[in-house]
């Protein structure tokens, strides 16, 4: 047990750090929901970030922490399955991904090169055309999309479905503590520069309680992710999954509550974390999904 | 970043529950229930003099005072393994953690070659003399006085919510040499000293828990002061940070999550809604165990934790509330004569978020050293 970084995990996560720091500022003029970044993915690709996890010194763990950061910044990019579940695939698949649940919309489903096509049991890969699918408008602060039609797809066998659906749940995982965290941020921000009763809203006990109890989920949501990536252990994936999506709908509310109408306008960066984790909380069946799973392969 | 335990912290783990086999005795669920009470205090003597006897009491401190010099993982190891048993060592896992360690940093040579031998051979048992019934998370407002009276110190006061005073040899007592936050000083205070009295208060916690000790005119001398006159403050502040973390309370809470979902699957019962609030209880148990974890790999490498220890602290009351509460929902039996560990287990979890310092005070630091909000108006 030594949660020090290796020099070649530090290196990376530097990289990705000062990577972070370029792209973690709204700007001014952007009102909408989604909020990409061709420039950030670009970095990205010409970085090789996207293999690192199938570098031995780097391994699944350092992809976690890198989804984590990269989550943190306001722009999005497909960043979570293409770190964490392609390199898990054995399969040579284009990417952005996104992943299409009993045909509803998903998160860059219109611009996808490969579908992770999930129906019922049933676990498949697509790999769309472009008339195949379309863009939804959304509130989820993702570029959102759907499939049109119907499509060709790859049924897996059930050992690859549930090493699938491990990683999945490791990639929203780790975005989700990322997410969470920056939304945290943010929030800290506001309650320390708006005064209310002629002091800062930060000083008041009853929404300082509140913000510390939100930061020791994003914590735990945060290990649990990383111990998860570390493992690939589908209980604990499921574990990390169910933390995740649970803390988030706390998290959430408590920080859309104390940054108030603040927090309801385009012009705070708010709602691109907090949609963000709205976006993710349903994916694999949501807690209960996660918690079916944990019944399954933690109380056996 | 490794999450894999060593070979020789395998061994190590496997060692402890291979002595906890060989030496819990067959009614010790039975006996586990009261950690303060008669029979398990004699319990704990002998059962801490066998693992002094196996070098298990006190490992990682220094060879000199009967330990081997093992890192900060080998006592949480053993920390877990005891208190996911039910704590067996009884009050003596405080001087293991926290008031040895705290004497052998502090203590003068007397001091040290008196107290810290009978604690490495786990024949002694200590009280904290903290909170007051003026002074519970405000503890600087603590009024038991210690007057200099020629030779002696005169004590006078009252301490309240004591642990473990009906049967303890010494008590490690905070009491006001002069006005203010610096006039604090600490004595030790052999408990059947003249003018010491303990009155046991009757709780939901377990028998023998918590006491009122009054002191009237109870005299020690000057060299039962450890540290300087005024000095409380900072070894106290060095010796609950070590407590703060120090009780893996989530070890024994998985325990009993894990024993509890057990109980329900075999009658049947585990439905939807009890998946879901295990799946939660459990979530939080692995939460506060890696972020205790990550307090624990600090100090290995030699950090001073910071407010991610209070974090560690939240963490875990929140586990122990959730699998309390879990119990009582779903295995309502467990306390009505059905199950005395998990009953025991859920005396011991109502008090996470109070004992060694309130949850509240710790949220309190969260935000403010952690978060970095502007602090309370004082």
């Amino acid at each position: 047990m030594d949660f020090t970084l290796t020099p070649d995990q530090a290196a990376v996560v530097d990289a990705i750090e000062r990577l972070g720091r370029q792209f973690e500022s709204k700007p001014t003029e952007f009102d909408g929901f989604a909020l990409e970044s061709r420039e950030l993915e670009e970095e990205l690709e010409n970085g090789g970030y996207f293999d690192i996890a199938s570098i031995p010194e780097m391994g699944p763990v350092t992809a976690a922490l890198a989804v984590e950061r990269l989550a943190r910044s306001p722009y999005t990019v497909e960043v979570a399955l293409s770190m964490l579940l392609r390199p898990h695939l054995d399969m040579d698949i284009p990417r952005p991904l996104a992943l299409v649940e009993n045909g509803r919309p998903g998160r860059f489903v219109d611009r996808a090169k490969t579908l992770i096509v999930i129906d019922g049991e049933e676990v498949g890969i697509a790999h769309p055309d472009p008339a195949d699918v379309e863009a939804v408008e959304s509130l989820y602060a993702y570029p959102m999309g759907r499939v049109k039609g119907a499509l060709s797809v790859q049924p897996l066998p059930a050992e690859q479905a549930d090493q699938v659906r491990t990683w999945i749940r490791v990639a929203c995982a780790a975005e989700i503590a990322g997410l969470m965290q920056a939304a945290i941020d943010a929030t800290v921000e506001h309650l320390t520069v708006r005064k209310q009763f002629g002091r800062a809203l930060g000083t008041f006990q009853a929404l300082r309680h509140r913000m510390a109890e939100c930061a020791v989920l994003a914590g735990g949501v945060r290990r649990l992710a990383l111990k998860a990536a570390w493992s690939g252990d589908p209980g604990e994936a499921a574990l990390a999954a169910f933390h995740a999506q649970d803390s988030a709908g706390k998290v959430n509310y408590d920080v859309h509550q104390m940054t108030g109408a603040m927090g309801m306008t385009l012009e705070m960066p708010l709602h691109l974390w907090t949609y963000r984790m709205k976006a993710l909380l349903s994916e694999l069946g949501g807690r209960s999904g996660q918690a079916a799973e944990v019944a399954r392969y933690c109380f056996d | 970043m490794d999450f894999d335990w060593t070979e020789e912290q395998r061994d190590f783990r496997a060692t402890v529950r291979a002595f906890l086999d060989d030496n819990l005795p067959p009614d010790w669920e039975a006996l586990a229930h009261g950690p303060g009470s008669a029979v398990q205090t004699t319990f704990s003597k002998q059962f801490c003099g066998a693992l002094a006897q196996a070098g298990l009491l006190v490992p990682h401190w220094p060879a000199r005072w009967g330990g081997r010099d093992a890192d900060p993982w080998a006592s949480f190891i053993l920390a877990e393994e005891m208190w996911a048993a039910g704590e067996p060592r009884g009050g003596q896992y405080m001087n293991v953690n926290w008031i040895g360690p705290t004497l052998m940093r502090f203590g003068s040579e007397e001091q040290q070659a008196r107290y810290i031998p009978p604690m490495a051979q786990g024949q002694t048992l200590w009280c904290q003399g903290f909170s007051e019934p003026e002074a519970g998370s405000d503890l600087a407002s603590l009024r038991t006085r210690a007057e200099l009276h020629g030779e002696v110190y005169r004590i006078n006061g009252q301490k309240i919510w004591t642990s473990y005073a009906g049967h303890a040899d010494t008590c490690f007592l905070l009491a006001r040499t002069s006005p203010g936050k610096s006039g604090i000083s600490i004595f030790l205070l052999p408990m059947d000293t003249p003018g010491i009295t303990v009155r046991q208060i009757p709780s939901i916690i377990g028998e023998g828990d918590i006491h009122e000790v009054f002191f009237d005119d109870a005299e020690v001398p000057p060299t039962a002061m450890l540290g300087e006159e005024g000095q409380a403050w900072t070894i106290v502040r060095e010796a609950l940070s070590l407590e703060r973390v120090g009780i893996p309370r989530f070890a024994l809470a998985s325990r009993m999550l894990h024993r509890a979902v057990a109980l329900l699957k075999r009658e049947g019962r585990f439905n939807h809604g009890a998946i879901d609030q295990a799946a939660r209880a459990h979530a939080a148990c692995e939460a506060a165990r890696l972020g205790s974890y990550h307090i624990i790999d600090q100090r290995c490498h030699g950090q001073i934790p910071g407010p991610e220890a209070s974090a560690a602290r939240f963490g875990t009351v929140n586990a122990e509330r959730l699998v309390a509460e879990f119990v009582v929902e779903h295995v309502p039996e467990a306390l009505a004569g059905g199950d005395a560990m998990l009953q025991a287990h859920h005396q011991r979890a109502i008090v996470a978020g109070i004992a060694s310092g309130a949850a509240e005070i710790q949220l309190n630091l969260i935000a403010t050293e952690l978060l970095e909000l502007p602090r309370e108006p004082r």
